[in-house]
C-alpha cells in the first residue's frame, strides 16, 4: 500500500454520490453477515468472518477518505430488508451472494467515475471491492446453487 | 433460488440501499461512446474511421493498452477450450472459465477497435497455438498461474488508464481472481 495523500481535492458530485452508495453497500454488507452467518454451515466460519472483515476496513477506509475531503459519512442503517426470508443455509448464501453483487456494482460505478489522475486511492479501492467480491461469491454462489460461480463482468448491473 | 434472477430488484428492497444498479448503467460504455462520436462530429463522416481516432484522441501511437489483457483472454479461452477437450475430468469446471475469458476477450477486442480502429489488424490476428498440457494437474496448474498474471495485468492497467476503462478492467480482474478460486 502506498500512504494515502495528506489532503485531496474534494470530490465531484458525481464521484461523491457514487462513492456514499458504495458506502451504504458496504455498512449493507457487514450486516448482512452478522445475519446470514447463523445459518451458514460452520465449514465457511472462515470465509465469514473473513468477508465481513474486509467490509468493515473497506467501510472505514472509506469513511476516512471523506472525511479528509471534508464530507461526514452518513452512518449505517438500523436494519435492512432482505428481499427473500434467510431460513437455512441456501438462502443465507443467496442474501451474502446479492450482498456482494451490489458491492461490486457500487465501486464499478465509483471506478468509472475516476480520473486516472486523482483517482488512485478510490481505484484501488473499487479494485479490492471487485476482486474480494467475485471471490468471496464463489463459495456464496456454490451453496446457493447459482450459475455461474464468477460473473464475467462483476459490477455491471448485467443479470448474472 | 429466486434470488440468482439478478441484483437488480434486491439493490431497491434492502431498506436504505439506493438503486445501485440505475446509477451504475450511467456510467455504461454508451455515454462515453456518444461522447466521443459527438465530438468528432461531421469529421467523422467525412473523413471516416481514421477521423475518429484523430477528433477523439491525441493521436495515440503504438500498440493499444488494452492488447496485452487481449491477449491474455485469448490464451486463456483456448488453454481452457484444449485442456477441458483433452481431459475430460475437467470437462466440468473449464467451460464457464472459457466462456468468461472469450467474453473478456470480446469486450477488450471491441474497445480497442473503437478507440483505436489503426490497431485492427494485431486485434483480428489470429492467437498463437496453445501447448498442450502433460496432465489435467498441469493444464489446472498452468490456468492458476496465467489467470493470477491476467488478475495483475488487469489491475495494473485499471489503475492509469481512462474512466470508462477502468471499469472494464477492473471487473475483468475481479473475475479473472475469481476464476482462478474456482481451479483452486
Amino acid at each position: 500500500m502506498t500512504p494515502s495523500p495528506p489532503a485531496p481535492p474534494p470530490l465531484d458530485d458525481d464521484l461523491q454520490g457514487a462513492v456514499l452508495v458504495a458506502l451504504g453497500t458496504e455498512h449493507a454488507a457487514v450486516w448482512v453477515y452478522g445475519l446470514v452467518s447463523a445459518f451458514l454451515p460452520a465449514s465457511t466460519a472462515s470465509a465469514v468472518t473473513a468477508a465481513s472483515l474486509a467490509h468493515r476496513e473497506r467501510r472505514d477506509a472509506v469513511v476516512a477518505l471523506l472525511a479528509r475531503t471534508g464530507v461526514t459519512a452518513p452512518p449505517a442503517a438500523a436494519a435492512y430488508r432482505p428481499p427473500s426470508p434467510v431460513t437455512d443455509a441456501a438462502s443465507a448464501a443467496a442474501l451474502a451472494a446479492v450482498a456482494e453483487d451490489d458491492v461490486a456494482a457500487a465501486w464499478r460505478a465509483v471506478a468509472e467515475r475516476t480520473e486516472p489522475d486523482s483517482g488512485g486511492e478510490l481505484r484501488r479501492l473499487a479494485l479490492d471491492a471487485l476482486t474480494q467480491a467475485a471471490t468471496t461469491s464463489v463459495t456464496w454462489r456454490g451453496l446457493a446453487g447459482r450459475t455461474p460461480l464468477v460473473p464475467a463482468f462483476p459490477g455491471d448491473g448485467s443479470a448474472t | 433460488m429466486t434470488l440468482a434472477v439478478s441484483s437488480r430488484p434486491t439493490g431497491r428492497r434492502l431498506a436504505d440501499w439506493p438503486p445501485v444498479v440505475a446509477v451504475d448503467e450511467e456510467a455504461r460504455p454508451g455515454p462515453s461512446r456518444r461522447t466521443v462520436l459527438q465530438g468528432a462530429g461531421l469529421l467523422v463522416a467525412l473523413t471516416g474511421v481514421a477521423g475518429l481516432s484523430a477528433a477523439g484522441c491525441a493521436a495515440p501511437e503504438g500498440p493499444d493498452e488494452l492488447e496485452g489483457p487481449l491477449a491474455a483472454a485469448r490464451a486463456d479461452a483456448a488453454a481452457a477450450g484444449a485442456a477441458g477437450a483433452a481431459f475430460p475430468e475437467l470437462a466440468d469446471r473449464l467451460p464457464p472459465l472459457a466462456d468468461a475469458r472469450r467474453a473478456h476477450a470480446d469486450a477488450l477486442a471491441a474497445e480497442i477497435r473503437r478507440a483505436r480502429p489503426d490497431r485492427a489488424p494485431a486485434v483480428d490476428a489470429p492467437p498463437p497455438a496453445a501447448p498442450a498440457p502433460a496432465s489435467a494437474a498441469a493444464a489446472l496448474a498452468a490456468l492458476r498461474g496465467s489467470l493470477g498474471t491476467a488478475r495483475d495485468g488487469a489491475g495494473a492497467v485499471a489503475l492509469t488508464t481512462a474512466s470508462y476503462r477502468c471499469g472494464l478492467l477492473t471487473s475483468i480482474a475481479a473475475s479473472c481472481a475469481g476464476l482462478a478460486v474456482v481451479l483452486a
